[in-house]
């Protein structure tokens, strides 16, 4: 493992009495792809932004390259990229004209700037947009353009805040292609999402639930995370098993994969042998079952809806 | 900081704010064709400040050659647009005849001037707008003072030769305070500053004012707001572009806007109104202090509002009570004390003061020096506090 580009240290943000991150301590490394994780106020995007500068932490401490991320705050300015969720650009600008003020915005003139311009609308699909406006483009292209507009200043760390929600699988793949170009070429990349199957490209993803970091893996170690296996039911009908075996005492929860009942249980073992035994639904039918590896999804679901029975302690 | 990158990143940040004003075309237009526009609306409506062709009814229920008279004279008057009337109608309803006024001249008036017991005319004024009754009646006023000293020379003329040999047997001091009394007292005025009393020079620096001020503030008003409603303002601050840049490099274009403007504006009034500005050098350092001022007010209120409605809210909110107290149409003399106050503490009342000053004043910049300053401070203080409120945000 290489320095780490991102060291945060018990870093916490209240909002009055609101705790929106506590006590989150991480190491980033150079050229790796961190997948942040949580359900919609986790506490992602606060994080984000005190990385960021935009935001003074409560308490804590955080650098980014050796740099305090407030007392820093201009100087580290020049080092990252920034993606934002929300389309960012100027719509009233062409796609030339975005590149050029951003640019400026970060100190990148003359021929380096037209060099770097250059190269990037040729990276990113968007020679044929040059003269376009910004608002004119479908949000694919938005995206690529923002991408562009944070990457003209060449920096080795870009976040990205949830960068393909509402796109095409088509705009996703590209997207997810231009992540990899660039870590394979040492840039480090921190990117939240809510795409599970997002989480699973990640080198490394983190879990943050109600402002506090729950695990920090590589996706098959979090999924290790699992004790054992799940139980996977068919029953048919299989809507109506799902909203029966919902409320079962030792059930946690149920999700629907492919037709199939999946069952977050501590004592699933347990709960087969009595429904083998004597199934307790006259009205569903019992066609068979299967133990399944839990993926992404199950994790994303176990830690945001605290299943702690079925999770591993935390390490470390 | 190494003072060429600030240059350059102000440059930014101006060429992106000019391409932004390019785009919106229907702002454009609106911008360059109000300054002229409202330079000659507003330069006709407040050319001339007497009432002319106010409609009103003049009965004459006398009918003697003293009233046919009096009837000709102010028939020539062209303050009033005489409106035919039946004699014997009774009392006027001003609303339902579409007049501001009633004039009667009641029977037997003629012969009461004669018989030592003159009859008033009588009047019947509608006071809704409280300048315009008494302009009137004033109209009306200097008609009969005319007419009666016309009289007056009639009677003299047509007074027996007896009467002048009885008067010329009087004392000699009798005589002269005789003949004193007889002739009209007049005044002899000399005018000083705005000698041909052409309202026009005296409005065009509010004129001027008024429109750089409602222009200047609402455009600036949307600038950092419209970067927050669209999520842009957060792209702009995680770039190390600091406040102080993004500040200078928003308000520079809009001062090269604002300075064509005014010189529209100052254009119109010159070729089409013939307005004579004096200093031209110290008429543009007031110009360029007041549109900074100006700027500085509307990025303030950009910095603290959170929407481009509420700027626009905010920004009428200002303007409102400039309009009216701060001297641009009407002198602050007529204001009490405690709203003078007000009226201090905006640019625009002494920016008017100022240019008047120098303009029909012929003023120094001794004169102007307090005014200046004013602005200057107000300038500094409103761009310095929207750096503050930048800073705020991302606190």
């Amino acid at each position: 493992m290489s320095e780490p580009v991102i060291v945060l240290d018990r870093l916490a943000k209240s909002f009055g009495e609101t705790v929106a991150v506590s006590g989150l301590s991480l190491a980033i490394s150079a050229g790796e792809i961190f997948g942040f994780l949580g359900v919609n106020g986790a506490g992602k995007t606060t994080t984000m932004r005190m990385l960021c500068g935009l935001m003074k932490p409560t308490a804590g401490e955080g650098a980014i390259a050796g740099q305090h991320i407030w007392k820093d705050r201009y100087r580290i300015r020049s080092k990252f990229g920034y993606v934002a969720q929300k389309f960012s650009l100027y719509p009233d600008l062409t796609v030339l004209e975005n590149l050029r003020f951003f640019g400026g915005a970060y100190r990148v003139n003359g021929r380096t700037l037209e060099a770097r311009v250059q190269t990037l609308l040729r990276q990113l699909d968007l020679e044929g947009k040059r003269a376009a406006l910004a608002g004119s483009l479908s949000g694919g292209m938005r995206k690529m353009l923002a991408l562009a507009c944070a990457l003209v200043h060449e920096p080795a760390l870009l976040f990205l805040d949830e960068p393909t929600s509402g796109l095409d699988p088509v705009h996703r793949q590209q997207i997810w292609d231009l992540l990899y170009d660039l870590s394979s070429r040492g840039k480090t990349i921190f990117v939240t999402t809510h795409y599970m199957d997002e989480a699973e490209r990640c080198t490394d993803v983190g879990f943050l639930h109600e402002g506090r970091l729950l695990a920090r893996e590589t996706p098959l170690g979090l999924k290790g995370h699992f004790r054992g296996r799940l139980l996977e039911i068919h029953v048919e009908p299989a809507m109506e098993g799902l909203v029966r075996l919902r409320g079962l005492p030792g059930v946690l929860g149920v999700a629907l994969r492919s037709g199939r009942v999946r069952i977050y249980s501590a004592d699933a073992e347990k709960l087969l042998v009595e429904w083998q035994a004597r199934w307790p639904f006259p009205e569903l039918r019992w066609i068979g079952h299967a133990w399944v590896a839990p993926d992404m999804e199950d994790v994303f679901k176990a830690y945001s809806q605290d299943y702690r029975e079925i999770l591993e302690p935390r390490r470390g | 900081m190494n003072p060429g990158s600030t240059i350059r990143s102000i440059a930014s940040v101006a060429r992106k704010e000019f391409l932004h004003i390019l785009r919106d075309w229907r702002v454009l237009i609106l911008i360059f064709t109000m300054p002229p526009a409202m330079t000659l609306l507003f330069g006709h409506a407040f050319e001339v400040t007497s009432i002319s062709g106010a409609s009103a009814i003049l009965r004459d229920a006398d009918g003697s050659p003293e009233s046919r008279k009096l009837v000709e004279r102010l028939r020539t008057d062209e303050t009033f647009a005489w409106r035919e009337w039946p004699v014997g109608s009774g009392s006027v309803d001003l609303l339902d005849a579409g007049v501001l006024m009633a004039a009667t001249i009641p029977p037997g008036w003629g012969e009461s001037l004669k018989n030592g017991d003159p009859q008033p005319l009588r009047l019947v004024l509608d006071g809704t707008d409280t300048n315009t009754a008494p302009q009137l009646e004033g109209a009306i006023q200097k008609s009969l003072g005319e007419f009666q000293l016309e009289s007056r020379q009639d009677m003299i003329d047509r007074l027996p030769d007896e009467v002048f040999e009885m008067g010329r047997k009087l004392p000699e001091s009798v005589r002269k305070e005789f003949t004193s009394s007889m002739s009209p007292w007049s005044v002899e005025s000399e005018i000083l500053y705005n000698p041909g009393l052409r309202f026009i020079d005296y409005v065009m620096p509010g004129i001027v004012g008024l429109i750089l001020q409602l222009l200047t503030v609402t455009l600036m008003a949307c600038t950092i707001a419209r970067e927050r409603e669209s999520g842009t303002l957060f792209q702009l601050l995680v770039t190390p572009l600091r406040h102080n840049e993004i500040v200078v490099g928003k308000v520079l274009p809009y001062l090269v806007v604002s300075i064509l403007l005014i010189a529209m504006t100052l254009a119109t009034g010159h070729f089409y109104f013939h307005v004579a500005y004096r200093a031209p050098l110290l008429v543009s350092v007031l110009c360029l202090l007041f549109l900074l001022c100006s700027l500085g007010t509307g990025l303030l209120i950009s910095a603290f509002c959170r929407t481009q409605a509420q700027a626009i809210q905010f920004t009428v909110f200002y303007l409102l009570p400039v309009f009216p107290l701060s001297g641009a149409f009407a002198s602050l003399e007529q204001l009490p004390d405690s709203v003078r106050v007000i009226s201090h503490a905006f640019p625009l009342t002494h920016f008017c003061h100022a240019f008047r000053l120098v303009s029909l004043g012929h003023a120094g910049l001794s004169s102007i020096v307090g005014e200046l300053g004013f602005l200057l401070v107000g300038a500094i203080v409103t761009c310095a506090g929207a750096a503050l409120l930048l800073r705020r945000i991302q606190d």
